[in-house]
């Protein structure tokens, strides 16, 4: 009786060409899944140099920018010299010393930064430390070549800071943990999430008007004040160069 | 001189601590908070010399560390004294993956009564404020030091202990 064998080599496995097909199919079936994401976002990239309107954008906002930024100094300006007229107090940009963050403790029980700035470059105790965003904290105390700074995320940190939307003072006390908390001693504040926190303009410790922090939440549960959680602008954690301040009280 | 390292490795490991307590490696924290490093380097210390030395170098240690913090109404003083006392009287156990385990066990503890008497302070300074309100991140400070302590001083406190027996049988 005649055998009929079949030769290995004839199984469809064992053709390099089932396989590429069968990766090809794999991958349009991965196609087919994703509804097409994978050509999608490989359009957007192609076509991203050729979208209608891009140049122009750019260019209305760079003339945006450059029309707010002689804005600002218009009204720095006038700032300025209204402060003079009011004898407020102020601040200078020539008293300002770069700093970069050596050591941070931004958890734990000691909120603190140690910047590589000290006396030998000028670095007074009470000067405030300002990072991208707004205000740190102050100095605390310095040697040498270092310089202490407690963060307003300290227990021991306490400001007067000013709402600026509603026109009210409030202190700004430090928790221990990322948040400090805003006590308004009014109960019919119209306090809002979302609203702006800056240094008060009466405060003897801070410059008026530096950025601190926005409103996150809001505790009425307390007969007198309302307590209110900030979420800093400036986050320590991430911050590694700062500007010193002199304050000129 | 490599004589003069290995007899006094204890020394200089305890000059490296507050250098550890400033630099403050964020990626071995949990929720921003560090171990509670005096206490890896002090268990093994008292448990070699004994409480009286662990009470000595308990206020040594809390002194150095006083002075990085510039928080001026609290110390770790009390808690690190207790802590070198309590680790002096712990005596060295034979089976060593008991005493691996047991020193994650004792610094945490310690790392406990080190946060509880620092706690206490800042509540007995605040008592009589209306607005204090530390109670939350001072629990989350003490249970995530206590986490990181018990979870590092196996690995830690065991090393140092080999190291500092070594080299006071040297001596």
């Amino acid at each position: 009786m005649l055998e009929i064998r079949r030769i290995s080599n004839s199984r469809w496995w064992h053709k390099k060409k089932s396989w590429v097909f069968l990766g090809i199919f794999l991958f349009l079936f991965f196609v087919r899944i994703s509804k097409g994401s994978f050509y999608k976002d490989f359009y957007y990239f192609i076509s991203r140099p050729f979208w209608p309107g891009q140049f122009q954008k750019e260019v209305i906002l760079e003339s945006i920018n450059q029309e707010s930024l002689i804005r600002l100094n218009l009204l720095k300006k006038d700032n300025i010299r209204l402060r003079e007229i009011l004898s407020l107090q102020e601040s200078s940009n020539d008293d300002n010393i770069s700093a970069a963050v050596i050591s941070r403790k931004t958890g734990s029980w000691w909120r603190q930064i140690l910047l590589n700035k000290g006396s030998r470059d000028g670095v007074e105790i009470g000067s405030i430390v300002i990072g991208p965003g707004g205000l740190l904290g102050r100095v605390k105390n310095t040697s040498l070549f270092t310089s202490s700074v407690t963060l307003i995320t300290s227990p021991e940190s306490k400001l007067g800071v000013w709402l600026e939307r509603i026109q009210i003072h409030g202190l700004l006390v430090g928790l221990g943990d990322d948040y400090p908390s805003l006590i308004l001693y009014s109960k019919d504040a119209d306090i809002k999430v979302g609203d702006f926190v800056s240094s008060s303009p009466a405060s003897t410790l801070l410059p008026p008007n530096i950025p601190i922090g926005i409103v996150q939440s809001i505790d009425d549960s307390l007969n007198s004040k309302k307590r209110v959680k900030i979420s800093l602008l400036a986050k320590p954690q991430a911050i590694d160069w700062v500007q010193i301040v002199k304050v000129n009280i | 001189m490599n004589k003069f390292f290995k007899k006094k490795l204890s020394i200089i490991c305890f000059i490296f601590i507050p250098i550890i307590f400033l630099w403050h490696p964020n990626w071995l924290g949990f929720l921003g908070v560090q171990p509670y490093w005096p206490l890896f380097w002090l268990l093994p210390w008292s448990m070699i010399n004994g409480s009286f030395n662990g009470l000595i170098f308990g206020l040594f240690l809390g002194l150095i560390l006083d002075s990085l913090t510039i928080d001026n109404n609290f110390t770790q003083i009390p808690g690190l004294i207790l802590c070198g006392i309590l680790f002096g009287r712990i005596k060295l156990h034979s089976d060593v993956l008991v005493g691996h385990f047991r020193y994650g066990l004792i610094c945490s503890l310690g790392t406990f009564l080190c946060g509880t008497l620092y706690f206490l302070q800042i509540l007995f300074k605040n008592s009589l404020e209306s607005n204090f309100l530390l109670f939350i991140p001072s629990f989350k400070n003490i249970l995530a030091e206590v986490f990181l302590t018990g979870f590092f001083a196996p690995f830690i406190c065991s090393q140092l202990l080999r190291m500092f027996k070594f080299s006071s049988r040297k001596s």
